[in-house]
């Protein structure tokens, strides 16, 4: 019976920063602000993190209700399984995305319950007022998964904005037809708009948007400026830790919150750095995460890394976004226009870069710069099974970055973002063993 | 001066394996794993001594590899197993850059520079393309594994099994044998469908000549062949190829203490008393 499985026991993964170990409890709240919201008939939007438009949903006073994220929760609370396994008794497909599946099974639930289902983590996701879809040309269920909800919930309104870029290809130039694009991604914003504002009944206030922007501009720059500090040797924070700051970045975008988030974390790592600290004793090996979202009920495994002498100054997971100022936007008054300019310039932002190095990819160059930027060692990605669209990509990847730019040691863990019945700890480890082994061989004898 | 020992001990999912070295080879035993594997290391490591007629007290280091290598209280060093086979097929085999090592519960790829390991792929999630899958086969099949291999020889076609899967390819190739197909067919059909399992996963590595085979999977010569075709080129077995992964481990062992010897530094040993481990009692 579904609804008699128990979490499973959870360790708690040790932080190298105190900024990290306030996540936990940020994110319930933020949890518990969402429900705050349903029980008082604010409005809540289903949504995904990097839809790109965040500034649109804030200005309006919606509250977000980060869907992918809630079933990470599960996960990481090691109780996700009751969920997948109501989706999947309701004959959806244990090879579908496991957060859609998580998310599918608790709101199918909580619909046929018509309260929330038995314990759930951190009070349960809310009853949104509305769904916003987001694929990005990265993920079919982010288009999909919301009018999937709709079965157990037609009366809530879906609207699904892309939110394109121009493809990459080695042959052509981009700005040839970014234009295009920028028309698109304004003409559906302001649709976007239109639909909120005809749901949730109030209009968009255009000055307290552009403030917004303004802000989560400011936030993406002091993001960055704080992250490039983690390439001190001996490094200060690393990806376990960055996977939990991942929340202000994401679930926060375009609040003083996250601002202040990050202004509190660049304190804290100038310093670390200061006097010295790193997240292990004695850094022997520096790691970059290349890819794939992490198994979020296994992040002890960043601390078995740790334990080893590894550490892992960056990741290209949630790094997808520059400094604004590093990008080359042209000056625009109307704040949707500047949105649609930044997201199409951040998805470029290394298309010419690519074109230089025959063989190479945007996303290749991505990996060749962290390493050399970061010194990096060896590198680790994570294939998620249930995970279609972004993972697969990954051996390819990593292959070409060998044919491209030499031999890095490197590592593929198995496992998923939130089924947990994908992972092994005790093999899990003996590959890291192995992988650390490896990394000595190379070292020792020189790259 | 006397002799230095060096005991390399492999506690795999299926076989247990115990190397004792000086120079060269002084003994070697293969023993089932079994159920109780964890509390039996020191029971092997009694009849190697036995068999080479020494003392525990005169072994100068021990490394124990495998998936049961924390479950040796007596070694001195727990080292993996991708190491310990990179460096005992190095020995053997200098010429090997691309190690596949066949085991029991899994299978791995190690790609080998200047004697170690600097890459490597493993599969330890999924029967097929480990020998579980051929023991589930030959048992499905009424037939004894080890004559598994010479069987698929005599093949003149060999049937396809289309299923990866351990559990559905058993089903089909009942239902092959039902239909009339002759079971050296089916045979052949089960170690092409492994091999090519097991080459799928090992060309991520970019496989470079020449190639070692290791492990139990090694020792059957229709996966060998069934390796070879799939590689388009001959394969390199050792000797012994159970043994590899313990004369490894032995050999690193010689490596770290003389290392330790040259450096001045003192190395920590266990206590030479056999005993088993506790962890499971």
């Amino acid at each position: 019976m579904t609804q008699e499985t128990k979490p499973e026991e959870r360790k708690k993964r040790r932080t190298a920063t105190e900024a990290a170990s306030r996540i936990g409890a940020m994110s319930k709240a933020m949890i518990g602000n969402v429900l705050r919201a349903m029980e008082e008939g604010r409005p809540v939007a289903y949504a995904f993190i990097f839809c790109g438009y965040d500034e649109i949903i804030r200005a309006m006073d919606i509250v977000p209700a980060w869907t992918e994220n809630y079933a990470g929760i599960c996960g990481a609370k090691r109780d996700a399984q009751r969920f997948l396994e109501r989706a999947e008794s309701e004959n959806f497909s244990r090879s579908l995305c496991t957060y859609a599946l998580c998310g599918i099974g608790f709101d199918s639930w909580r619909e046929e319950l018509g309260e929330m289902p038995p314990n759930p983590p951190w009070g349960g996701q809310a009853r949104p007022t509305v769904m916003l879809g987001s694929g990005q040309m990265i993920c079919d269920p982010r288009y999909k998964w919301y009018q999937a909800l709709q079965h157990y919930m037609p009366d809530v309104p879906v609207y699904v904005h892309g939110m394109p870029w121009p493809p990459y290809e080695n042959d052509y130039d981009y700005r040839e037809v970014q234009d295009y694009y920028v028309k698109y991604i304004v003409a559906g914003l302001k649709d976007l708009i239109a639909f909120l504002e005809k749901h949730i009944g109030t209009k968009m206030d255009w000055d307290r948007l552009s403030e917004v922007v303004d802000l989560s501009d400011r936030t993406w720059n002091l993001i960055s400026e704080t992250y490039d500090l983690r390439k001190a040797v001996p490094c200060p924070m690393d990806t376990g830790d960055a996977m939990n700051t991942m929340v202000p970045m994401t679930f926060m975008m375009a609040t003083q919150e996250a601002y202040n988030f990050f202004k509190d974390l660049n304190d804290e790592l100038q310093r670390k750095i200061a006097n010295k600290e790193g997240v292990v004793p004695d850094e022997k090996y520096r790691l970059m995460w290349g890819g794939g979202l992490p198994s979020w009920f296994a992040l002890t495994d960043f601390n078995y890394f740790n334990s080893k002498g590894a550490v892992f100054p960056v990741e290209t997971t949630y790094r997808l976004l520059e400094p604004v100022y590093k990008l080359d936007l042209p000056k625009v008054s109307d704040p949707l226009e500047h949105l649609a300019w930044r997201w199409v310039k951040w998805a470029t932002y290394r298309y010419d870069k690519a074109r230089k190095r025959p063989g190479s990819h945007p996303d290749i160059e991505h990996l060749i710069e962290y390493i050399e930027e970061y010194k990096i060692d060896g590198v680790v990605m994570h294939e998620a099974f249930s995970c279609r669209s972004w993972h697969p990509g990954l051996i390819w990847q990593l292959n070409q970055l060998k044919k491209v730019y030499g031999n890095i040691p490197s590592l593929i863990l198995e496992s998923d973002i939130v089924d947990i019945s994908s992972y092994n700890e005790a093999d899990t480890r003996a590959r890291i063993d192995a992988f650390i082994d490896t990394l000595e061989a190379v070292k020792s004898r020189g790259r | 001066m006397s002799s230095q020992y060096f005991v390399g001990i492999d506690l795999g999912s299926t076989m247990t394996k115990v190397v004792i070295m000086s120079e060269a080879v002084v003994a070697s035993v293969i023993g089932p794993t079994g159920p109780e594997h964890r509390k039996l290391a020191n029971k092997v490591m009694e009849e190697a001594l036995a068999k080479a007629n020494l003392p525990f007290d005169d072994i100068t280091y021990v490394v124990a590899t495998g998936y049961g290598r924390i479950n040796v209280p007596f070694a001195d060093k727990q080292i993996t197993e991708i190491s310990c086979h990179a460096r005992g097929v190095s020995w053997l085999l200098p010429e090997v850059r691309t190690v596949i090592d066949i085991g029991g519960q899994d299978c791995k790829g190690i790609k080998l520079s200047h004697g170690r390991a600097v890459d490597f792929v493993m599969n330890d999630r999924c029967a097929a393309g480990t020998g579980r899958f051929l023991e589930v086969a030959a048992e499905g099949l009424g037939v004894k594994l080890d004559d598994m291999g010479r069987l698929a020889l005599t093949a003149k076609n060999a049937a396809r099994i289309s299923n990866t899967c351990t559990v559905f390819a058993t089903q089909e190739m009942v239902a092959k044998l039902s239909g009339g197909v002759p079971l050296p067919e089916i045979i052949a059909g089960l170690h092409e469908a492994i091999a090519a399992r097991i080459y799928s996963m090992v060309r991520r590595l970019k496989i470079e000549r020449e190639v070692a085979l290791t492990g139990g999977g090694a020792k059957n010569i229709g996966l060998v062949k069934a390796l070879e075709a799939k590689l388009g080129y001959s394969v390199l077995v050792p000797p012994e190829p159970l043994l590899t992964g313990a004369m490894g481990a032995a050999l690193l062992g010689k490596d770290i203490v003389k290392k330790a010897a040259e450096s001045g530094v003192p190395l920590a040993r266990s206590e030479r008393r056999l005993r088993e481990a506790t962890l499971f009692t």
